[in-house]
């Protein structure tokens, strides 16, 4: 009897210890990324945010980035942007400065923020409308036979292949071969493919996720096919079609290596909607913000200067992308439980 | 009393011909059908173009090795071969003396004191290292005279492949405009041969220079130096043994032998040199590369695995249905992090930190620390990690999920406690299931390119291993770096643009590879429990 009470106490002990391990594995991953989020957005919201009315650097938001000058005059350290600089210098007439200049390091973001937008955008709607309706087919029109099959393997393989392949694929097809260049329309096939897969199995799921109740109901009233699709199916699927394809917006715009070669350019003066002839729209580079991150992080050194950039940039990509994914986990868990059949 | 219907409700007029609208519900078919093969077709043209564009490689590379033979660099190499690894021992002196000089200051020795005990070592040393003089001369004029050469017959095959494609476009009278010049190469390499035929007496003079050397080594005050300086005596004395296989080589070397075609391929899938855009000889061996992303993911999944199974266990099984709310989107929320940002907050923060512990005085005892850099495959690891735990959470907790109600019922009806349930009849019911979850993180890891672009140091060699685990803190290239970093600069359908394309496709491989080992686990999984 003792034996037993006391073995039974050693193995609550362990149960308990074991149960306190695997909490504190959990904790600590929920703790790593409070970490990241917190510093990102403690030091990103000092470049982002003010502590005067508007309250939100506007010059942040809506300049181009330019390069920052630093030097010393009349035993004031001057920190002043390449345009300030250049008023500065025209106002100081004669006066000789050494000023030593850090890229990227004054200005603010917003061509990377139009430029991510507009690539979100076109490779969006390009998957979409390729993705559903390939879903559409691949679940309402098509018997399973062998060919379905491989159609299905070679899908959902492809929604494991790294996307810096689908960058390598790209820029071989649509840069160079096709001769599109770095270019909006590159980066739009590029990202557009890259997503492709995972949107045409999210939509297939949420399109078979529709009772067949509903279709043989409709059918047997005399409506055709399509008549049953676009009034019994669809309506029913949209939420959840919908749903998964904001987490592929979350992903395009958090890409980087696909656009690195095939849309991205680390500066442009013009932006993209100053071009001379309307196909020349389709045919220039952008500037983006993940890729802007990536230069500024990799490119320029870290000190005191660079970092109202990088935090900032980083800042407000991660806050866009955070919301987009949170929109897009809000809405799934609230059509998980309102849908049930 | 129902009246009778409107005929409208039941027939509805017919605007259409049955006909007409069958032929529109067939167009509407062959629209959703085609859509769905514009994606198959694109998806299959990724594979061939990666195809196309990769196999060009061997060919290049093939003729690219040749034209290393034929030029006589490969002559040279002989002869540099010899003086670098002279060059090697001549490090290791310097290694060995300054583990003498921190043996003494250990004991508290003044500086004079350590360079007067040290002197007649010193004088050992360069000694050593100015034997090799002569051979350095015989390196540096041939590396002239090959690259010389080489540069003339590229140029050469540079116009014959313009000229054999204007004869082939039928523009014959400009095709006998581009003048080819004549080589004499068997001149080339008469002159590269007399050049080094004091190699021999050089060599000679050098051996028994060490000899004599060796023989008058002044001992070390410290044991552990002298140890060290012994075991770099018995390498010297290899060394100077495999002389007279070097001049073997250089005898026998002829430049028209002729290299198999399966040299390209496995100078690439073997060879342990990336190197490119170099003036002498470029190397496209993936061994650097791979290595590199191998390590960088055994560290992320060391870190991944444990953490992504052990939430997966807590959420599914000891969670209270209110703290599951919160984590399991939370930690979902965690895959939506861009990895860009990961990579920068790896370069302002991670690499940062680490270098920092390396260096505080309560992890003195580990031997490779302090470490000199901060971007390491460490750094590139943990953040790896961090990213592949939300991949290996969802699918590790969907499998524990979804193993039937009775498995856990049963084993609790048999007087098992939870702690048991979970370990000998949850995890293994849905091992594979969790097995998978862990190689779809493997694949995740492996082929994600900013985290290791910006953390992993970006330097293309194949770590020390000598160090022990020390070699994790060394910085590497991997594939996924290569591909992002050199793409954007190499000349179209020149050798080094097909080399990423090779080595993208290699990548694909591996991530297929992977994807399909996953599927297959976890479609045997669903018929052994289903």
């Amino acid at each position: 009897m003792i034996a037993i009470a006391f073995k039974s106490r050693r193995t609550r002990r362990t149960e308990r210890v074991i149960f306190w391990l695997l909490r504190l594995a959990t904790y600590f991953i929920l703790a790593c990324a409070t970490y990241i989020f917190l510093d990102i957005g403690i030091k990103g919201s000092r470049t982002v945010f003010t502590s005067t009315p508007p309250f939100i650097n506007l010059p942040f938001l809506t300049e181009p980035p330019q390069t920052l000058y630093v030097f010393d005059y009349d035993g004031k350290k001057m920190t002043l942007s390449d345009r300030q600089f250049r008023e500065w210098k025209s106002a100081h007439a004669g006066v000789d400065v050494e000023a030593t200049s850090v890229a990227y390091s004054a200005g603010g973001i917003w061509p990377c923020i139009v430029g991510t937008a507009l690539l979100v955008i076109g490779s969006m709607a390009l998957a979409l409308g390729i993705g559903i309706s390939s879903a559409i087919y691949l679940s309402e029109y098509s018997r399973n036979g062998r060919w379905i099959r491989l159609v299905r393997i070679a899908i959902l393989n492809l929604a494991g292949v790294p996307s810096i392949v689908f960058g390598l694929f790209g820029f071989g097809l649509f840069v160079i071969f096709f001769g599109w260049n770095v270019s909006l329309i590159a980066g739009w096939f590029t990202l557009g493919l890259m997503v492709l897969p995972a949107i045409i199995t999210a939509s297939e799921e949420s399109l078979r996720a529709v009772p067949q109740g509903l279709r043989e109901g409709s059918l047997a009233l005399g409506a055709s096919k399509w008549q049953t699709i676009r009034k019994n199916v669809l309506p029913y699927a949209l939420p959840g079609i919908l749903t998964s394809s904001i987490l592929g917006i979350a992903r395009v715009a958090g890409e980087t290596a696909p656009i690195m070669f095939t849309a991205a350019y680390a500066m442009k003066d013009e932006m993209p909607w100053q071009v001379a002839k309307f196909t020349d729209f389709f045919f220039q580079g952008v500037m983006a913000l993940p890729y802007h991150i990536y230069v500024v992080s990799s490119k320029i050194p870290q000190n005191e200067y660079t970092e109202r950039v990088q935090y900032g940039s980083a800042f407000v990509f991660l806050f866009l992308v955070m919301l987009i994914a949170l929109t897009s986990i809000v809405l799934r868990e609230r059509s998980r439980s309102r849908l049930s059949w | 009393m129902e009246g009778i219907a409107d005929s409208r409700i039941l027939i509805p007029p017919r605007t259409k011909s049955r006909r007409a609208q069958a032929v529109v519900e067939q167009g509407i078919k062959a629209f959703f059908g085609g859509n769905a093969l514009v994606a198959v077709i694109v998806l299959a043209l990724i594979t061939i173009f990666l195809f196309r564009e990769g196999f060009g490689f061997f060919g290049q590379n093939l003729s690219n090795l040749r034209l290393y033979r034929q030029a006589g660099l490969e002559y040279v190499d002989i002869i540099r071969g010899v003086a670098s690894r002279h060059e090697a021992l001549s490090r290791n002196l310097s290694e060995i003396r300054l583990s003498e000089v921190r043996a003494a200051q250990k004991r508290n020795a003044p500086l004079e004191e350590i360079n007067a005990a040290l002197a007649p070592f010193d004088r050992f040393a360069s000694a050593f290292s100015d034997t090799a003089d002569n051979l350095h001369g015989i390196v540096s004029d041939l590396t002239e005279q090959a690259s010389e050469l080489k540069e003339q017959l590229f140029a050469r095959a540079e116009l014959l492949a313009q000229r054999s494609q204007l004869e082939r476009s039928g523009a014959a009278t400009a095709a006998e405009k581009i003048v080819v010049p004549e080589i004499d190469r068997a001149a080339a390499l008469t002159r590269l041969r007399e050049g080094s035929a004091n190699f021999e007496s050089v060599s000679a003079e050098m051996t028994a220079k060490l000899y004599n050397l060796l023989a008058e080594a002044p001992p070390l005050p410290d044991p552990a130096g002298q140890k060290a300086f012994e075991q770099w005596k018995t390498r010297t004395r290899e060394y100077l043994a495999g002389l007279p296989a070097a001049s073997e080589k250089l005898r026998t070397w002829s430049p028209d032998a002729p290299i198999p075609w399966y040299r390209s391929i496995s100078s690439f899938l073997f060879g342990r040199e990336w190197v490119t855009a170099s003036f002498w000889q470029d190397w496209y061996g993936i061994i650097p590369l791979l290595v590199g992303s191998i390590l960088v993911s055994i560290v992320a999944l060391f870190f991944a695995v444990p953490l992504g199974i052990a939430s997966a266990i807590y959420v599914s099984e000891i969670a209270s249905a209110h703290e599951k709310r919160l984590i399991k989107p939370y930690i979902e929320f965690i895959s939506a992090i861009p990895s860009v940002v990961l990579g920068f907050f790896g370069i302002a923060v991670v690499g940062q930190a680490v270098r920092a512990a390396s260096q505080s005085s309560l992890l003195k005892w580990i031997s490779f620390f302090p470490i000199s850099e901060r971007l390491n495959i460490f750094t590139a690891g943990c953040l790896l990690g961090f990213m592949a735990v939300p991949t290996i959470f969802t699918l590790a907790e969907d499998a524990l999920r979804n193993v039937p109600r009775g498995f856990k019922e049963a084993s609790y009806a048999l007087g098992a406690n939870r702690l048991q349930t979970i370990g000998r009849v949850l995890v293994p019911a849905s091992l594979s299931g969790i097995v998978s979850a862990v190689l779809l993180g493997l694949g995740r890891v492996i082929g994600e390119t900013m985290v290791v672009l910006l953390c992993a140091g970006n330097r293309i060699a194949i770590p020390d291993f000598t160090q022990g685990l020390g070699a994790v803190f060394q910085p590497v290239h991997t594939m996924t770096g290569i591909i992002a970093q050199e793409m954007g600069e190499v000349v179209r359908g020149s050798t080094h643009y097909r080399a990423l394309f090779m080595v993208g496709l290699v990548l694909f491989t591996i991530t297929l590879a992977i994807n399909y080992l996953a599927q297959k686990l976890v479609a045997r999984y669903r018929m052994s429990i289903g």
